[in-house]
């Protein structure tokens, strides 16, 4: 407990550090690497600990962010409110695909999902006076909080901070619960995961549906920063790049979740001199990782650590007289 | 009081008939071994029992409650139990994780009383100095052995083990039949046992079934199994097709 409030902690405090060193460009980035992290640490949920390979997680941020986006710009509703709906429509609309979806195993329940994601874009793109279509929906009212607005790349980075601290405290406690090790048993042996009483199906639409509740939080945050929404932000490429994140990161992990996102939101744009060969490079960098690095970063620090001497018993022994 | 009743049990895979009109009967804290041949239908039963497959015909009552349609993790959370012949634990989960999983399967215990229960039930299986190792640190006795814990943990009311003793040496067997006498005496739990060690099968069961291809060729007491004629031809006997003692 005192490690994750420690985590929460830590957080808020380089977060806010850097919020206030860095230029207004890099805001935005680390802006865009809130949002990607807490819809990471969701995807950790279906992906992480049950193993539902998902490519269709940016189709559920992508609902989150349009139900907010049609209710704020056509119903005239405040984005507090329209993020209500927006988030638990999006979690029950999980929860009733993954029923029928999730009998689906491995690559199968992967070429699902991604053909979930390519209907959410058709659908976005030609339901056009709901949508507006590939024209988007521009003018989403910002958030404000006690008449204050967090209209400003910073002020929005300090939200999307305790947004993302508070998530990642509660998927931690999640984690260590009594679902978060039924999650990992399934992942591991699903068999074996009835024979001590867990409901697999009922395991895999939870962490499925809470999946998309995380996605649906990012998705909100999204429509209310940028303002605008339109398909192209949540095409199936997008669901692939969470996945890289999370696998970069160090899939189980919410750590690595924040640490892939906020890795792969920045490559990009350190590595803008490559020009078209981006790609090229991400891929063989992605390669690199699962083969040399499969636990992702957070691998690389465990590595070490049991490399290292344990802090406390190093300490013990300096203080020996 | 019967706990378990499985009453003319059969299984088809396609043109084999793995299970023909198979009766199983157990009563509360009775110790009953199953035993054939490999390919008898053994592990089937116990697969058509806990739910993993469906029977083609027949009935399992569990608890006085039919269960013959119902899901693995319900017939599990009314008593049942069960161990793998070729052993399945949570592989990226630590032994403490594996056994408060098995703890679970009751609703409404906090994580402490979890986690308590869990390392009580290791101890009793003498296991507690393993309880923060990963899965992977464990020698396979010790493996099959924490499988059991985590099946122990979930307080079965009847435990079906799939050869526990298999890939055990002789220490790790007589502590495994000391250790399950314990288990049983004290919780009143009804074991039923699949076992290729005989002596193991003499000195623990009260009551012994006896497959052959998919049949029940005979049931008794361990003595008048021993000199069953049929057993003895099918099983037991010198030059009988038996091979996987
Ligand atoms: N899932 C299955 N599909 C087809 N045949 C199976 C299946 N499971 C078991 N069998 C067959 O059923 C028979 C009984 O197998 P099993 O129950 O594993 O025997 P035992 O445990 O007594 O050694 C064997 O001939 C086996 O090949
Ligand atoms: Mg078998």
């Amino acid at each position: 407990m005192a490690l994750r409030l420690l985590g929460l902690v830590g957080l808020l405090v380089v977060g806010f550090a850097l919020s206030l060193s860095v230029s207004e460009y890099a805001l935005r980035l680390l802006n865009l690497a809130a949002i990607a992290g807490i819809s990471v640490i969701g995807l950790n949920f279906a992906f992480g600990y049950v193993g539902l390979i998902s490519l269709g997680h940016a189709a559920f941020m992508g609902l989150g962010a349009y139900i907010l986006a049609i209710l704020t710009t056509q119903a005239g509703w405040s984005p507090w409110l329209a993020s209500v709906p927006a988030i638990l429509g999006t979690g029950l609309c999980a929860a009733a695909i993954g029923f029928p979806l999730l009998r689906l195993k491995g690559h199968y329940l992967a070429l699902a999902t991604l053909g979930l994601n390519v209907s959410f874009v058709i659908v976005a793109a030609n339901w056009i006076e709901l949508t507006g279509g590939t024209n988007g929906i521009a003018k989403i009212p910002g958030l404000s909080i006690a008449g204050y607005a967090l209209s400003g790349e910073q002020p929005f980075l300090w939200f999307a901070l305790v947004i993302l601290a508070c998530l990642g405290f509660v998927a931690s406690l999640i984690q260590s619960s009594r679902h978060g090790r039924a999650m990992m048993a399934v992942r591991d042996d699903e068999t074996a995961a009835a024979m001590t009483g867990i409901n697999v199906t009922a395991i895999k639409v939870a962490a499925f549906a809470l999946s998309a509740l995380y996605a649906a939080v990012a998705g909100c945050l999204f429509a209310t920063h940028v303002n605008f929404v339109s398909p192209d932000d949540f095409g199936f490429a997008q669901s692939i790049t969470f996945l890289s994140m999370l696998i970069v990161g160090g899939e189980g992990t919410i750590v690595g979740a924040i640490l892939g996102a906020t890795l792969l939101t920045f490559l990009p744009e350190w590595l803008r001199v490559l020009g078209d060969s981006y790609l090229a490079f991400f891929g063989l960098m992605m390669l690199g990782i699962l083969i040399f690095l499969p636990t992702g970063i957070i691998g690389l620090f465990d590595r070490w650590r049991r490399r290292a001497p344990a802090p406390e018993t190093a300490a013990a022994e300096v203080a020996q007289p | 009081m019967t706990i378990l009743d499985a009453r003319g049990i059969s299984k088809r895979y396609g043109g084999l008939l793995a299970l023909a009109d198979v009766d199983l009967s157990v009563a509360e804290s009775e110790f009953v071994a199953l035993i054939g041949p490999n390919g008898a239908g053994k592990s089937t039963l116990l697969n058509v029992l806990t739910g993993l497959t469906p029977p083609t015909s027949g009935t399992i009552t569990l608890n006085a409650r039919n269960v013959t349609r119902s899901a693995t993790h319900s017939r599990i959370r009314a008593g049942l139990g069960r161990t793998f012949q070729h052993g399945r634990l949570f592989e990226r989960l630590s032994v403490l994780e594996n056994v408060m999983v098995g703890a679970a399967n009751r609703p409404g215990r906090s994580d402490t009383a979890l986690r308590k229960a869990a390392l009580d039930t290791l101890g009793l299986m003498g296991l507690e100095r393993f309880a923060h190792q990963p899965i992977s640190a464990l020698t396979y006795g010790n493996r099959r052995m924490v499988e059991l814990t985590r099946a122990l943990a979930g307080q079965p009311r009847i435990l079906l083990l799939d050869e526990p003793g298999a890939g055990l040496n002789s220490g790790e067997v007589e502590d495994l039949m000391t250790r399950l006498r314990a288990i049983r005496a004290e919780h009143r739990l009804a074991i039923v046992l699949i076992e290729h060690n005989m002596g193991m099968v003499m000195r623990l069961a009260e009551r012994i079934v006896v497959l052959n291809f998919g049949s029940k060729i005979a049931e008794g007491t361990p003595t008048a199994i021993q000199a069953d004629p049929a057993v003895l031809d099918a099983y037991l006997g010198a030059g009988s097709s038996y091979a996987g003692v």
